[in-house]
């Protein structure tokens, strides 16, 4: 069921990729859209940003709840995952097809509009039935706590396809800082701590963390998530302390996981991966609180620097953390070129960041490809033909029954 | 004992029962769960926007109850879960009456699951109780009753209470009408297990054309009134459905379920492309739609009840009714139309999947057909003016990618470029906001005071043309002849804004170069690099007028060399400053674009440049 998982994760990582360096391409050479109009620039960009978060960073959470629900000595435990991944994917793809064809809500990241718009929600509600059929018939099996848990998190997790379809609509916009144009320090901590939710989530049900470490995580978050809730949430602007200060407190968070992640019990092939995702998650941190400060904010707002941002998100921390929650589930064995993925995500960050704040004073040189401009998206082209080479070489190795074989030995 | 071998009156009574019990769970479906329990719901969430997670709820606790059902059911105890269902549906009901906005939750989940478990379960054992023979006319029969009822005026243009109390009714008689199944229920074969996929795929999007149809005639006034308002069209609207699903019963009963299924569709398709098409008289499309919604209804009672699978009938109505329900209204509340293309892709769905004897091939054909003209598809559009075409345009060709439409009140230099600021209000008022992440090209808030449609339009058409190295697409194919999507996203440009412009001259006006770049040593050949990249393709490479693209503008670029300074006049006290502001600002109303990006000594370097050449 894990491999299954896999499969999918790692064959959406490709196709995002993929669309990544085709879109990095016509930055290089915009004239190729010419070759593939009506299909240009603009109308790829969902399928890039859509298909890595609903697919290859969300799937492997999906793993991580089969493992935690799924009654797999039911006959049918793998035929029922398979069917639930599949609709996934399928909403995901014809959501492709939607947004190749004009169809979006002009929302990046919630572009699900008209007929698409239902269509993940959907696949949210097939697998969430299939949660709770297969916690029903487990429900002998657990502890009256563990129970308790699991229908706790299936009532939360309800929650999520009618969020999804509901801020998809035009209506719904978040708050946005008026200095800025872009979220709120509220909206930045707020979606920080939901990661920082779900990790603590991933190390519970994966026993990759000690008991006794679990109190000072879970303490920080519950004082963290009363401070979100204290500070303004309206449109607030980067230049309010409270903001800034809100956000600051992410910073405890640096020491808060390297504890609760270490000296666990995880699959050895997948400290490295942790380690990984926490070095990126460093950075992650960092240069979130770095770009909102008065005066970066005005410098790098805006401009390449935010997409290294995002990259350092997905392709760093995400990605890393994805790897090793698979192998923590037996879904893939040791991922190779470690050093390879890590090193192109960084060339990658690196050059989309110097960029950035080169680019503020250059605006001009950056619109018109003065030859600078081009050497740094070239080399930013190169970082990701690399991650898409390795992307590649995982799902053909998920692929193979070799890989099955060496995860059973493991 | 088969059903068709009982006796006269044991097999009359069973008929009728069942007849009775379909409409009694229809006409709950059309009353209750689709009208009235929304009206109920409506004071107190607010509007129809907040009413989206209720349907949802709605939705999801229907398909579970009928896998529920399917799950529990046997033909053993069918009458005692059929019996139960109705209960549940009215007791939901009554509730749904007393209770306020937290209780209204747990009622929405409890018509779902009620509703979602009377209908598996009755289509589960309808065949045991009716015998095939005449099970199309009890369909037709049950389903044209529901809908007749539905339509009477008394309860049709009633209060939602009164609504609410029919359907209270509806539930009870059908508890009643499935004590009188107990004598007809005996042993009985299921039907042919293929197909399935196939009638799934016919029945979305047979359900998909309804629901969309349905909600553009519900929220638009003028075809509201012309469908559902005045006693005479409401009791023509109950005739038509009754003929029709009893027309639709006896073909069924004649084998004829793909002939009725191609009848409905083609009914639904004409009327939704009518609806889609107009907002005027829509005469002929009203009894379209209702003849289409009255084939299919029966044909989507009688499969699964055909069949006799209680997984079958599950997955029917989960994935065909409530799914394509919300697939449709989906599509109508966001677009607020029916695309011709999706009414093409719903036609072409049902006759491949009836002519398709492969289900494979049923498969592949939909899906084929979903990518080519998703692909095709026009985008959606926010109203019928060509602004606001254009605005979907923006959205659909995804220009928020690389242009923003926001401007930072506390950055001059982006201000000045293109500005005014405009209060992060207006901007949030608009649906949906489109303030963008990141700027791969300039900003859009106010392009309509600074670029002519004739220059977008040109820029568009041949971006690099205009601006060599410039990374945005080509969007000439927006423009070919028949479309109008260019001149569209054209008027949308120059309408982001247009009415600041005086601010903008304003702030041109005062805008004087630095010291420091008035000082700074330029060379000569880079002004004349600068100028052969941004300013040849239109004034030539010497500034004779004689670009490339000179030829095509409305206004033809001067000689330098020859002609008087169109724009400054000759008692300027300071000629390169006017010349200056030109180049950084453009002139507004003409195909001459300022170059706002440019530093102070660059622009500098190209006045004195220009003012070399001109004689």
């Amino acid at each position: 069921m894990a491999r299954v998982v896999a499969r999918h994760t790692l064959g959406w990582l490709a196709a995002g990729n993929a669309i990544g360096v085709l879109l990095a391409a016509l930055l290089v050479w915009p004239a190729l859209n010419d070759s593939l109009a009506p299909l240009t620039y603009g109308r790829w960009i969902p399928l890039h940003l859509d298909w890595q978060l609903y697919g290859s960073c969300a799937l492997p959470l999906v793993g991580v709840l089969l493992a935690w629900c799924w009654d797999v000595r039911h006959p049918h435990a793998v035929g029922q995952a398979r069917l639930a991944l599949r609709v996934w994917s399928l909403a995901l793809l014809l959501g492709g097809v939607a947004w190749l064809g004009g169809g979006s809500s002009g929302k990046p990241f919630l572009e699900w509009h008209g007929w698409s718009r239902p269509l993940l929600p959907i696949a949210m509600l097939l697998l969430w039935s299939l949660l709770a059929t297969h916690v029903w018939w487990r429900r002998s099996e657990f502890s009256r706590g563990g129970l308790a848990a699991r229908i706790l998190l299936l009532a939360g997790l309800l929650i999520v396809p009618n969020a999804l379809h509901w801020s998809a609509g035009r209506e719904v916009y978040p708050s946005v800082n008026p200095d800025s144009g872009g979220a709120t320090g509220a909206r930045l901590l707020a979606s920080t701590l939901g990661i920082v939710a779900i990790y603590g989530f991933l190390a519970e049900v994966l026993a990759i963390t000690r008991r006794d470490r679990r109190a000072w995580y879970w303490g920080y978050f519950v004082f963290s998530v009363a401070l979100c809730i204290g500070i303004e949430h309206g449109n607030a602007s980067h230049h309010e302390a409270a903001q800034v200060a809100g956000l600051a407190t992410l910073l405890g968070w640096l020491p808060l996981t390297w504890i609760y992640f270490s000296g666990g019990r995880g699959e050895p092939a997948a400290r490295r991966w942790w380690g990984a995702a926490w070095a990126w998650w460093v950075a992650l941190v960092g240069s979130g609180l770095w770009t909102f400060l008065p005066g970066i904010s005005e410098r790098l707002k805006y401009t390449n620097a935010m997409v290294a941002h995002a990259h350092l998100a997905m392709a760093g921390l995400v990605t890393s953390a994805n790897l090793a929650v698979l192998v923590e589930l037996r879904g893939v064995d040791r991922p190779r070129y470690f050093w390879v993925w890590q090193g192109a995500c960084l060339a990658h960050c690196a050059v989309l960041l110097a960029l950035g704040v080169e680019e503020t004073g250059h605006l001009g040189e950056l619109f018109l490809s003065a030859p600078w401009t081009q050497a740094i998206y070239g080399a930013r082209l190169l970082a990701g033909v690399v991650l898409l080479a390795v992307a590649l070489s995982w799902w053909w190795r998920s692929l193979r029954r070799e890989e099955a074989k060496n995860i059973d030995a493991r | 004992m088969p059903a068709d071998a009982q006796p006269d009156s044991s097999r009359r009574s069973a008929f009728l029962a069942a007849v009775v019990a379909i409409a009694a769970t229809y006409g709950y479906f059309l009353v209750f769960a689709e009208f009235a329990l929304l009206e109920l719901a409506r004071p107190l969430f607010g509007d129809e926007f907040a009413l989206r997670p209720l349907l949802t709820v709605l939705g999801a606790s229907g398909v579970a109850g009928g896998f529920l059902a399917a799950r529990q059911f046997q033909l053993a105890r069918f009458c005692r879960g059929l019996a139960a269902g109705f209960a549940g549906c009215a007791m939901s009901a009554i509730a749904a009456l007393a209770v306020g906005r937290p209780g209204m939750w747990v009622v929405v989940a409890g018509v779902g699951l009620s509703l979602g478990w009377t209908t598996v379960t009755l289509s589960s054992g309808l065949r045991a109780v009716v015998g095939v023979r005449r099970l199309g006319l009890c369909c037709g029969l049950g389903t044209g009753l529901a809908y007749a009822l539905a339509n009477l005026p008394a309860v049709f243009a009633t209060t939602p209470a009164f609504q609410t109390s029919a359907a209270i009714g509806f539930a009870l008689v059908g508890l009643v009408a499935t004590g009188w199944m107990r004598s007809g229920v005996v042993d009985a074969t299921a039907g042919d297990r293929r197909g399935g996929w196939r009638w799934g795929a016919i029945f979305l999007a047979l359900v998909w054309l309804d629901s969309a149809g349905f909600y553009i005639l519900q929220h638009t006034p003028n075809l509201r009134a012309q469908t559902w308002s005045g006693a005479w069209i409401l009791y023509g609207n109950a005739g038509t459905h009754l003929v029709g699903a009893i027309l639709a019963g006896i073909a069924l009963d004649a084998g004829l379920i793909g002939a009725t299924a191609a009848v409905a569709v083609v009914a639904l398709a004409a009327a939704d492309f009518i609806i889609g098409g107009s907002g005027e008289t829509i005469a002929g499309a009203r009894v379209l739609y209702t003849v289409g919604v009255s084939a299919y209804s029966v044909a989507l009672v009688y499969y699964p009840a055909c069949r006799a699978r209680p997984w079958l009938a599950a997955g029917i109505f989960a994935v065909s009714g409530w799914i394509g329900s919300a697939l449709g209204i989906g599509m109508a509340q966001d677009l607020h139309a029916i695309p011709p293309w999706f009414v093409g892709l719903a036609v072409l769905v049902v006759f491949s999947a009836l002519v398709a004897h492969r289900r494979t091939a049923a498969t592949a054909a939909a899906l084929g057909c979903v990518v080519v003209l998703g692909l095709t598809s026009p985008p959606a559009r926010a109203d019928d003016e060509m602004i606001g075409r254009g605005r979907e345009i923006y959205i659909a060709e995804g220009c928020i990618t690389c242009h923003s439409q926001y401007l930072r009140p506390g950055v001059p230099q982006e201000i000045l470029w293109w500005g005014p600021v405009r209060p992060l209000a207006e901007s949030l008022a608009e649906t949906p906001p489109l303030l963008g992440l990141r700027r791969q090209g300039p900003d859009l808030m106010n392009v309509g005071n600074r670029r002519s449609p004739e220059w977008q339009r040109l820029h568009l058409m041949a971006p690099r043309a205009l601006a060599p190295g410039s990374r945005m697409p080509s969007y000439a194919h927006l423009f070919r002849p028949g479309d109008a999507r260019g001149e569209s996203l054209v008027a949308y440009l120059a309408s982001l804004g247009a009415e600041t412009l005086a601010v903008r001259m304003d702030a041109a006006t005062a805008w004087m170069p630095s010291a420091e770049a008035l000082m700074q040593p330029y060379p000569e050949s880079r002004a004349q690099k600068t100028f052969s990249q941004l300013c040849a393709a239109c004034h030539g490479p010497e500034a004779h007028g004689d670009g490339p693209l000179a030829a095509s503008l409305s206004i033809k670029p001067p000689d330098f060399s020859r002609d008087p300074w169109r724009r400054i006049s000759a008692d300027e006290p300071n000629r390169l400053f006017a010349l200056a502001r030109i180049i950084k600002f453009g002139v507004p109303g003409t195909p001459m674009a300022g170059h706002e990006y440019l530093d102070d000594a660059t622009v500098i370097a190209l006045a004195r440049l220009l003012e070399g050449r001109h004689r």
